[in-house]
């Protein structure tokens, strides 16, 4: 059980780290504007393409990962535990 | 004394040696206290090792059940220390941070509110309500407002003085000592009702029933971590936790 915590907490924190740094690169328009969950903005280099793409990627690797680690694989576990 | 009974301060005989007699794995599956008393084998096997390394080393003998500093301690706060330092220079290259223009010497803010660690004194200046007005003096209230706020923080700050006189902490985790765990969670949870009191004017809720909540919600906190703690100490896990009190090195 301790495993799959750790397994979640580092996708979360790992892949949440480097989600933030390409927000902040990104989609922060300003400090005093819309920080982290600014608008994409338009007219981006394949670098900043490739960005947008890792930062979505990243956000549904911390969701599912997160989801599976902490309750998917969990739930099954349980379910096997009772069933046995 | 007899000699089956166990001593966790070294004198007796219930030391497990590292030989023949240590128990294989399904061994110590087949007993029924299985986890507890892994436990205490594991800890017993721990203290004999650290016994015997004292007796063959040159150390003065001393009392203490520790790891050494060097190089146990040292190589993990290093691995630490690289790790922040790292991390740091990693997020002050990543993303630097904003430097605004200057502040406006001339012009004052609309909303003047303390920095957010502050919020909690800030709210206990908000008491007003609760001065009382006392008969013997006419319906008058013995201090002005702001004096019961400034006597509020008082009393706040020396309740919280003096607990560590109350209880001296020797609870490793909350379970074992519910009561306290949950005098510490209605702290907590208080805390935070009376910082958001204090941003009353901030937060979409009537300021009455704020005001109220900031009173009930730390009861409640308490109350449920009081019961839930209660009923986690029928939980088998309370015998392991019994066992890691008594392991513990005679003062």
């Amino acid at each position: 059980m301790a495993d799959e915590f750790i397994k979640g907490l580092a996708i979360a924190a790992g892949g949440g780290l480097i989600w933030m740094v390409l927000s902040g690169w990104y989609t922060t328009p300003g400090f005093e504007d819309a920080q982290l969950w600014g608008a994409i903005p338009e007219g981006l280099d394949a670098y900043g393409q490739a960005a947008i793409m890792l930062r979505e990627v990243l956000a549904w690797f911390i969701i599912l990962g997160v989801l599976a680690f902490w309750v998917v694989i969990p739930a099954l576990e349980q379910l096997r535990e009772a069933s046995s | 004394m007899s000699d089956e009974e166990p001593q966790t301060d070294g004198s007796g005989t219930g030391i497990v040696p590292p030989d023949d007699e240590t128990p294989t794995w399904s061994e110590r599956k087949e007993r029924t206290q299985g986890l507890s008393r892994l436990t205490y084998e594991y800890f017993e096997r721990a203290r004999r090792e650290d016994q015997d390394l004292r007796q063959e080393s040159s150390y003065v003998e001393r009392d203490v059940l520790a790891f050494p500093v060097w190089p146990h301690e040292m190589i993990r706060n290093l691995s630490l220390t690289a790790f922040f330092v790292g991390m740091t220079i990693f997020l002050a290259a990543t993303l630097p941070p904003h430097l605004g223009p200057p502040a406006n010497p001339n012009s004052t803010p609309a909303v003047i509110l303390p920095d957010w660690y502050l919020y909690w004194s800030f709210g206990l200046l908000k008491l007003g309500p609760l001065n009382p007005e006392l008969a013997i003096l006419g319906g008058d209230t013995l201090m002005a407002d702001r004096t019961y706020g400034v006597v509020a923080n008082i009393v706040v700050v020396g309740i919280i003085a003096i607990v560590p006189f109350l209880n001296k902490g020797s609870a490793r985790r909350p379970v074992e000592q519910p009561f306290w765990a949950a005098v510490g969670m209605a702290g907590f949870t208080f805390a935070w009702t009376i910082s958001a009191l204090s941003i009353k004017n901030l937060l979409p809720i009537d300021p009455h029933l704020l005001f109220d909540l900031t009173f009930l919600l730390p009861i409640i906190g308490g109350t449920l971590t009081y019961a839930i703690l209660k009923s986690m100490q029928e939980g088998y896990m309370y015998d392991l936790n019994r066992r890691y009190y008594r392991l513990r090195p005679p003062k």
